[in-house]
């Protein structure tokens, strides 16, 4: 349990510096689709912590979660440029909800113990 | 099993890092630059500008070979002007002039040739200076001069006393009347047979001279003109 919570803050920190170190810039057209991908990940990611601290933690899921509703999100979000909507504010709202949820659960499993 | 999960939660952190810190960069580099519909809107502005640019660059061109041409008019106008007004300075007397001519010596007579009589018959008269220089021009004398002292239209030649004033100058005798011309011409118009020069022979001493080069001096006096006014306008 808490060998994964450091691997996760370790890894995070990885990911972090090599973002911001590698010169490649994203184009600007894609900010949009990114930044709901990232709401979507750490969305998955605080499910993921949840799930932990209820016990039923599944590999499979996590991981199948985590890409599938970055991709979704992100391609939700195109596909409402496309359709002239702004759809992404669907999954920001939707994602948002979730992430807000999982916080409050993860908080009364905190303080639970 | 649990190898796995590790394995999972570290590569998902990682790429959950990197996402986020890729859109860390892009939000503050679209912060600090440009929005992509103002940029194409620039875009257009820049080519329309670029346009502007080369046909500014074409009217400089035409301008300034227009602005060429009316310099080099004005420069020949003024070469004309300058010219024109050497010519009238000239005319005027107000420059230095050289040529061939005529030097006129007039002095009193000697005390021990005069033949008895009045002493003031036999000094030089403000009519003989005027009457040698009426003869000069008479006989086509471009420019004349008494004692250096440049005559002109409003130049006078007044007894005062024992001295004859030129130019508001007193000169003394000996007089030497200076002319610029046909030296020929001048000197025999003066010589001639019952001329000047054998008038006043019998009271004064005239010598007259050929010369090749003759240098007479500019009026160095103040030109005024308070009353006269050209009737002609420009």
């Amino acid at each position: 349990m808490w060998l994964g919570l450091w691997l996760a803050v370790f890894g995070l920190g990885v990911g972090i510096m090599v973002g911001l170190n590698i010169p490649l810039v994203l184009p600007q057209a894609y900010a949009k689709y990114i930044s709901v991908a990232a709401l979507a990940a750490m969305d998955s990611v605080f499910g993921g912590i949840r799930a932990a601290m209820e016990d039923h933690f599944d590999n499979d899921i996590f991981v199948t979660g985590f890409f599938s509703n970055a991709l979704l999100a992100a391609g939700l979000a195109f596909i409402g440029e496309r359709l002239g909507i702004d759809l992404y504010l669907a999954a920001v709202v939707a994602f948002g909800v979730r992430l807000f949820q999982n916080l409050a659960i993860i908080r009364r499993h905190l303080l639970k113990k | 099993m649990n190898k796995s999960i590790y394995f999972s939660i570290a590569l998902v952190s990682l790429i959950l890092g990197l996402i986020v810190a890729f859109q860390f960069r892009t939000t503050s580099s679209i912060e600090s630059g440009v929005p992509s519909g103002r940029e194409q809107e620039l875009t257009v502005e820049k080519r329309q500008l670029q346009k502007d640019i080369t046909q500014l660059r074409e009217e400089v061109d035409d301008l300034t070979a227009k602005l060429e041409e009316a310099g080099k008019g004005s420069s020949q106008a003024t070469d004309a002007f300058t010219s024109e007004l050497l010519k009238i300075r000239l005319y005027a007397g107000l420059t230095k002039v050289e040529g061939p001519g005529v030097e006129v010596t007039l002095d009193n007579l000697a005390e021990n040739a005069r033949p008895g009589g009045n002493p003031n018959l036999y000094l030089v008269k403000d009519e003989d200076l005027l009457k040698i220089i009426n003869d000069l021009r008479g006989a086509g004398a471009e420019a004349i001069a008494v004692n250096n002292q440049r005559i002109l239209a409003t130049s006078e030649v007044r007894l005062a006393g024992n001295h004859i004033n030129v130019n508001l100058t007193k000169l003394t005798a000996p007089y030497k009347v200076t002319a610029i011309g046909n030296a020929t011409t001048l000197k025999s118009s003066l010589e001639i047979k019952g001329g000047l020069v054998e008038n006043l022979s019998e009271r004064i001493t005239v010598k007259v001279e050929e010369r090749d080069n003759i240098v007479i001096p500019a009026f160095t006096g103040e030109l005024r003109f308070d009353y006269a006014r050209s009737t002609q306008r420009g």
